[in-house]
């Protein structure tokens, strides 16, 4: 094998590790694009028994949005396996306020499937709650997944100069007094 | 006997009300151009009001149907609960819309406009248009309402979002 068909084969089956921004994103919908990168579904040598997936970091899970009133109404159930008072319903923004990553867990233990796979491509999922990765993770980060939902931006970090020339859809009328 | 039946019917005339009378209904558009014309002949001043056709005629432009004029739907543009910089220019200072008679709005474009501010408040993406006394940091609201919320504007019942566009041809350009 040639030099150059060494680096070829080391870059074909080398295992990559990617970096997600969750801020603002759905995680339902962002679990099902990070398992197939689990799985290395994106890759075009996939086989589902060749442990070709790859690591993926999730940044930012404090910052995951859900969809209108989801928040109260999306319950996460939980049972201790003891009778009488062992399973419990959370409401999601409950249990998000107890631990910021175990929605963004949650969503990708259920995008993942019910197979016997499951336990190695969670434990190459890295979930971290803020911004700040660390650097133990971050060494080995070489690749980075685009967002799936566009952020908004609010209005106060809009310059005054940008909002008061944004073109304006109506005028003031005559006697109005603005305030 | 013709002569007492003239008598009878002219008579029946004066005294019937001007309801009575069968009124003129026309499907199409009158166009009704009056000239006033002052005569004097004699002493007498006959002031006549002449019904002419009018100088704009055959040259109108006609609106297509349905058609609304006011400002948003003449734009034709698709705004989202994100689109802060429009969505503010509705409201006051303190985080208040303006009514239909300051924004000149059509009523189902102010309908419109009033769900999608309420999104955008909700999403906390408008926290500096608020009461001086509340809480302008999203964070710090109570339970789920500080953790980032987006919604989906297709669920406003369908309000005229994308007005007259096939009719004009596609969306305006910017100038």
């Amino acid at each position: 094998m040639s030099s150059m068909q060494r680096a070829k084969q080391w870059a074909t089956f080398s295992r990559i590790w990617h970096i997600y921004d969750a801020k603002w994103q759905n995680p339902f919908e962002s679990a099902k694009l990070i398992a197939a990168y689990l799985k290395g579904q994106h890759k075009p040598i996939y086989h589902p028994l060749s442990d070709c997936g790859d690591h993926v970091v999730v940044t930012n899970c404090r910052e995951i949005a859900l969809p209108g009133p989801e928040w109260y109404q999306r319950v996460f159930f939980h049972h201790t396996g003891y009778p009488k008072g062992g399973a419990t319903w959370t409401l999601a923004w409950e249990l998000h306020r107890k631990n910021p990553t175990m929605i963004m867990q949650r969503a990708v233990h259920r995008a993942v499937g019910g197979t016997l796979l499951r336990k190695p491509l969670m434990a190459r999922l890295h979930l971290v709650a803020d911004a700040e990765v660390p650097a133990e993770l971050l060494r080995h980060v070489t690749s980075q997944m685009t967002q799936l939902r566009p952020q908004p931006r609010r209005l106060d970090s809009y310059t005054e100069q940008e909002v008061r020339d944004f073109p304006k859809v109506f005028d003031y009328p005559a006697d109005y007094v603005v305030r | 006997m013709t002569s007492l039946w003239r008598a009878v019917t002219c008579s029946a005339a004066r005294s019937w009300p001007c309801q009575a009378q069968p009124r003129s209904l026309c499907t199409s558009p009158l166009v009704h151009v009056k000239k006033i014309v002052c005569a004097e002949e004699d002493g007498n001043l006959t002031i006549e009001g002449r019904i002419e056709p009018s100088p704009r005629e055959g040259r109108v432009v006609s609106a297509h149907a349905g058609m609304c004029t006011c400002s948003l739907c003449q734009l034709n543009l698709n705004i989202k609960h994100t689109d802060v910089l429009i969505l503010s220019q509705f409201l006051r200072s303190d985080g208040c819309m303006m009514p239909r008679r300051v924004t000149g709005v059509c009523r189902l474009q102010q309908r419109r406009v009033q769900q999608l501010v309420a999104m955008a408040q909700k999403a906390g993406l408008m926290p500096n248009l608020a009461p001086a006394w509340s809480k302008r940091d999203p964070k710090l609201r109570y339970g789920y309402r500080k953790f980032n919320k987006y919604f989906d504007e297709s669920t406003i019942r369908d309000v005229r979002p994308f007005a007259n566009l096939e009719a004009r041809g596609g969306p305006p350009s910017v100038q």
